[in-house]
């Protein structure tokens, strides 16, 4: 790691902001689990707690920008401390829609409680939630150690999620042709599908700040990407 | 489309080279300053130096008008050139390499005399003008420049050092571009001004841009921040990383650049 300022409140308020951006990813990771588990088990309670929490990590955001401002005119960081400043108020812009998007999972899940479930799908949910909540771990993780290594296996790895993404949207499009009663629940579901593939796309963008923090520059190369646009042809008369 | 303005307004690519020195090694006696050093000084520029005390800016800086020939136990070598002619040349007269190349210092040091005589000094004993009148217009013009005009022309007449702190020190860049330079070297023009001073000294050297090529001396890194548009930095007689002031600024590439540029311990 770097040496520490010659000033040690500077040290201090840097590392002040990159916790608050840790807590504030500790939290989004928890509440896109739990969001998908309520989904999964059909747990009210715990979406409601879902909801109620997405206050708390806006708050962070709200805080974190603060801090930020603060450090930007007191202490007018140069180089690698102004691309802290800026990775972090990124990051937490990030993490923020993520939190939205685990509260509108949660929305959505007391929805589809009340909903005759189609087939694995909301287990296929849970499942890719829990993969894209791994990425995030792992992008936030390679922001604290500064590993550009891990950022760019983020990066490549996103394309996971995608053909995650992809095969629901088929076998969603395939329960609503089979009955069309289904395609309230699966629109739903397929909300929260593209939602989840949202969140890892963000973990793709903390990713490629980790490696705009440690180089200085954005990667530069396309990163791969699975995610059909067109061609996504249900896998109907099987 | 403002940016586009302020990046236009920051390439400073296309413009030529007015000094250039290569291989410049300075000792002080037995102590090596400056060692091997070789930067491209362009014209219509601001170039800062940066680095930390006895880092050698200011004795490179010296190098430029050849001040250091008046320290003894000063050794110069390499080789330094102003628009293709080497200034250490023994045919170069050393008085008028500075009125070529002049010099702020630190402090205002204006002369104990009038305002006026403090500008027109240079002028008379280079001979640049040729009659009263001729002087009056340079010492009026210089003064314009040098953006002290509008106070103190009622008063002409009055001592140099009765003027505050900041208008002394545009007086003394009134009185080095009053001999029309073509570069102007600032050793830490404003570490002796307040904020507002240093205000107006840093808008003055921005307007001199059009016409010289400054090289200033700062201490003050946000100063080298706000009025550069190349920045050397310099640590222990070396001349570590010379570039664009933004590229110095946001990805240094030295480490060492970049410790002392955010006051790391380095």
């Amino acid at each position: 790691m770097k040496e520490p300022h010659i000033l040690s409140a500077f040290d201090r308020d840097l590392e002040a902001v990159q916790a608050y951006v840790l807590r504030m990813g500790g939290l989004v990771e928890q509440a896109l689990l739990d969001a998908a588990e309520a989904l999964e088990t059909r747990d009210e309670a715990l979406a409601q707690k879902v909801q109620q929490g997405d206050k708390a990590i806006d708050a962070l955001e709200e805080q974190i920008n603060e801090e930020c401002a603060r450090l930007l005119a007191l202490r007018s960081p140069t180089a690698g401390d102004l691309r802290t400043v800026l990775s972090v108020m990124r990051i937490a812009a990030a993490l923020e829609r993520c939190g939205d998007y685990a509260k509108n999972l949660a929305k959505r899940s007391l929805l589809l409680s009340n909903m005759s479930p189609l087939g694995g799908t909301s287990a296929s949910i849970l499942r890719m939630a829990r993969t894209v909540v791994l990425r995030l771990k792992e992008a936030l993780d390679a922001y604290i150690a500064h590993d550009v290594a891990v950022a760019q296996d983020v990066r490549t790895r996103d394309k996971e999620v995608d053909q995650m993404y992809n095969s629901m949207f088929r076998e969603l499009l395939t329960h609503m042709m089979e009955d069309p009663r289904n395609i309230s629940a699966a629109m739903h579901l397929h909300f929260i599908a593209k939602n989840i593939e949202r969140v890892g796309d963000h973990a793709t963008s903390i990713a490629e700040q980790v490696i705009y923090l440690a180089t200085g520059a954005m990667p530069g190369d396309e990163r791969p990407k699975a995610e059909m646009l067109s061609g996504a042809e249900p896998a109907a008369g099987r | 489309m403002m940016d586009d303005m302020r990046l236009v307004e920051r390439d400073v690519t296309q413009l030529q080279a007015k000094i250039e020195a290569k291989g410049v090694q300075v000792h002080y006696g037995e102590k090596h300053a400056l060692k091997d050093v070789d930067v491209t000084i362009l014209d219509r520029t601001v170039t800062a130096f940066i680095g930390p005390s006895g880092c050698g800016k200011s004795t490179f800086l010296r190098c430029l008008n050849r001040m250091n020939d008046t320290v003894a136990s000063a050794r110069v070598s390499g080789k330094i050139t102003l628009d293709g002619q080497d200034i250490y040349d023994p045919r170069v007269d050393p008085v008028q390499l500075r009125a070529k190349v002049g010099m702020v210092f630190q402090k205002p040091n204006p002369f104990p005399k009038s305002i006026y005589d403090n500008v027109a000094y240079g002028p008379k004993i280079h001979g640049l003008a040729r009659g009263k009148a001729e002087l009056d217009a340079i010492v009026e013009s210089s003064l314009k420049k040098a953006a002290l005009w509008n106070e103190v022309k009622d008063r002409l007449d009055a001592s140099g050092t009765g003027l505050s702190g900041g208008q002394q020190q545009r007086l003394c860049i009134a009185r080095a571009i009053a001999t029309s330079p073509e570069v102007l070297l600032m050793d830490e023009p404003c570490s002796a001004l307040d904020p507002i001073a240093t205000a107006q000294v840093e808008e003055l050297i921005d307007e001199l841009r059009s016409q010289f090529s400054v090289v200033i001396v700062t201490h003050s890194m946000q100063q080298a921040a706000r009025v550069s548009q190349k920045t050397a930095f310099f640590h222990l007689g070396n001349l570590v990383e010379y570039g664009e002031t933004g590229q110095i600024f946001t990805t240094p590439k030295d480490p060492r650049t970049e410790a002392y540029i955010t006051g790391r311990i380095g």
